[in-house]
């Protein structure tokens, strides 16, 4: 059977509060190890980390704004779609990372040695390290999702799309006699936590799809994170494509403000 | 047992005051080895400086910097037995034996620096193979040919602790000493073909195939290092060479071949040298700009500075070692040798350092490491397990046949008269 999706998203920044839900439901679903001092950001477990981006690079006061950037796997796949290659799949040296049929990276856990070969390559911080033997507290045990495995210590894990909800909703759609993969579509846990409606989640593949619609329709205030090849002509495109592949993510970003999209450049 | 702990005691009382000094640190630096060792081992890699931002520190010259030092055994075993070069016999019984604990200690560092210890035979068990059996991963292959050159260094030392006087009073094992010498080319060969491929990928392909790192990526970097393996591992092997040579206070290795090695490495140090200037114009004029930043920029404040340091140092050994006038002076060469190792050496930290600084979004600053006792602990305990055993074996192995011959000779002379 001929998988069909191909899975993305669109965050509307314009309507993001930073309000952290989507941060939460992610590490609640993803059964996320809590530590004593979860201010050791560099040594923290998260999938989905809220950036606070100023810019106070090129502005001053009173023109300083901030904006809340909701990061996880951007889900990358080089310069062909009909041959995804991620930066950090092809690195790995024991298959422990994969990009399926679907489009979604996958990483399994009990399979990483913890080299951090993909960390190093990943272009958008996604991935992370468990530098500590995970740690539950007291009740929290009791909340752990049994469709999530827990990473031992040394293990590098990463957002996959929270890719257990459509395999729990295949399994419902299994049981009801529809056989299709391709049938059911469903929506990860920051994408439905988020009390804005600020992500959308999706098949890119559907020309018909909500995201995709989006897409199409928001084609002023759509940008990639730190894809500034996008920017350019598409002879320049053409050009830089003949020198190196680039990550094209499939996470997009929608926004009014114009020095967001110029914070994504480097100066 | 009385008389085995004397003989230890007699043993360290023969040493001069500044090798007993070095010894007294370098056994505390292997107690630490072990204690530091333990706690990373059974409680992680957290006590380490390494985070989610700076995902390799400073073991990485554990794993780079050793392999590619070790290079030089590849490098003295082709020349050897491959072109014939006789004047690097006297040093190659010890260049085998630098290449073997090299190449062993890598493996002992990366133990270390991988996540999951338990399950480092994965890479033998899954690994990540690419179509016409070519590797996907780079450290697929960095896995394999390590190993398996790591088999033929084994097999390349058996005749050297075969010569040993005790094994090599027993004719089965002196002949198989014997015939394992005479096909030592084979082993040369196997040995150059694997070293070209791991010390390419891990000195260099393992970085430049990272197309959204701009520090990292560039598709020369293969060849880079292969070349600076060559380069540094000459001059690590003569370095090593030569120290010994000091504390044993005698001539273990003729003149004649610490210019031949000398030569060598000042003309790949000069390879190396040009190499890495087109690297870093091919890297600012093509590659950095296509990531729509600029090499300056790219240089931290905390590291930057070593790309500085690694061009001098190369200056300096190639004016040492391919001026006549210098390298046959013991000072110079000295310098020359030990310039040329840091030099590749100080090239795989700023691989690592200042290119694990460098920030992958535009409004993030770069980011600082300082490593942690634990990381400096396993490092230089490390090194000093690795002395130590060099020093054991200079004293009890032949390894440098030159010694024993000229010593004979020295012996016989005062009979004579």
């Amino acid at each position: 059977m001929e998988m069909k999706r191909k899975w993305g998203m669109v965050i509307d920044l314009d309507k993001c509060t930073g309000c952290g839900a989507c941060a939460l439901a992610c590490a609640q679903e993803n059964n996320m190890p809590i530590f004593e001092d979860d201010s050791d950001f560099p040594k923290r477990v998260v999938f989905l980390d809220l950036m606070k981006v100023t810019n106070d690079r090129d502005a001053k006061y009173p023109d300083v704004d901030v904006c809340y950037i909701p990061k996880m796997c951007q889900q990358c796949e080089g310069n062909d779609p009909k041959n995804p290659r991620p930066p950090c799949v092809s690195v790995c040296p024991v298959v422990a990372t994969d990009v399926g049929d679907d489009g979604v990276v996958s990483q399994v856990w009990s399979r990483c040695i913890g080299c951090r070969y993909c960390q190093a390559s990943c272009p958008y911080d996604a991935r992370t390290f468990n530098w500590w033997k995970p740690r539950y507290e007291s009740s929290f045990k009791n909340s752990l999702n049994p469709d999530v495995s827990v990473a031992s210590r040394g293990t590098v894990v990463k957002c996959q799309f929270c890719t257990h909800i459509w395999k729990r909703e295949r399994d419902k759609a299994v049981a009801r006699g529809e056989l299709d993969i391709n049938a059911v579509t469903y929506t990860p846990a920051c994408v439905a936590a988020c009390p804005t409606s600020a992500m959308l989640f999706g098949d890119l593949n559907d020309p018909k799809s909500e995201l995709n619609q989006m897409l199409k329709r928001e084609k002023g205030r759509k940008f990639r994170l730190v894809h500034t090849i996008d920017q350019k002509s598409e002879k320049r495109q053409e050009e830089l494509k003949r020198i190196k592949n680039y990550p094209n993510p499939k996470v997009y970003y929608l926004s009014s403000k114009a020095w967001i999209k110029e914070m994504m450049k480097f100066k | 047992m009385g008389t085995f702990i004397d003989k230890i005691k007699e043993e360290f009382n023969g040493y001069s005051k500044s090798v007993k000094i070095a010894l007294y640190i370098m056994f505390f630096l292997t107690a630490g080895f072990i204690v530091f060792g333990i706690q990373i081992l059974f409680w992680g890699l957290g006590y380490t400086d390494m985070s989610n931002n700076y995902p390799f520190g400073q073991w990485i010259i554990g794993d780079l910097g050793l392999v590619a030092l070790g290079g030089g055994a590849f490098s003295f075993g082709f020349i050897l037995y491959i072109f014939r070069n006789d004047k690097l016999a006297p040093i190659i019984n010890s260049t085998v034996l630098l290449g073997f604990l090299c190449y062993l200690f890598t493996f002992v560092y990366l133990v270390f620096d991988i996540g999951q210890p338990l399950r480092a035979w994965f890479g033998y068990t899954y690994p990540n193979w690419g179509p016409h059996l070519m590797p996907a991963s780079m450290l697929t292959e960095v896995v394999w040919c390590l190993t398996l050159y790591f088999m033929i260094l084994c097999v390349e030392l058996i005749p050297v602790v075969l010569k040993h006087k005790v094994l090599d009073a027993i004719p089965a094992l002196r002949y198989i000493g014997h015939y394992l010498h005479r096909i030592m080319w084979i082993f040369a060969a196997a040995g150059t073909f694997l070293s070209i491929f791991h010390q390419g990928s891990l000195g260099g392909g393992m970085w430049g195939v990272m197309y959204a790192k701009p520090e990292w990526f560039r598709p020369d970097f293969f060849y880079l290092a292969i070349v600076a393996a060559i380069a540094g591992g000459t001059s690590f092997m003569a370095l090593c060479a030569y120290m010994a040579g000091k504390v044993m206070k005698r001539e273990i290795v003729p003149a004649g071949t610490f210019y031949t090695i000398a030569k060598i490495s000042g003309i790949m140090m000069l390879a190396y040298l040009v190499f890495r200037i087109y690297d870093l114009i091919v890297r600012a004029m093509v590659y950095i700009p296509a990531f729509d930043r600029k090499f300056i920029n790219l240089l931290s404040p905390y590291y930057g500075w070593l790309y500085f340091l690694e061009l001098i140092l190369a200056v300096i050994a190639i004016v040492m070692l391919l001026v006549k006038r210098y390298r046959e002076q013991e000072r110079f060469f000295l310098t020359g040798v030990a310039s040329g190792t840091l030099a590749i050496t100080v090239s795989k930290l700023s691989v690592v350092l200042n290119g694990s600084a460098v920030t992958n979004f535009p409004w993030k600053q770069f980011y600082a490491y300082n490593p942690t006792i634990q990381e400096w602990f396993i490092m230089l305990g490390g090194l000093s397990i690795m002395v130590l055993i060099y020093m054991w074996c200079a004293k009890y192995l032949p390894l440098f046949p030159h010694a024993a011959k000229h010593q004979a000779a020295e012996a016989d002379t005062p009979a004579s008269h």
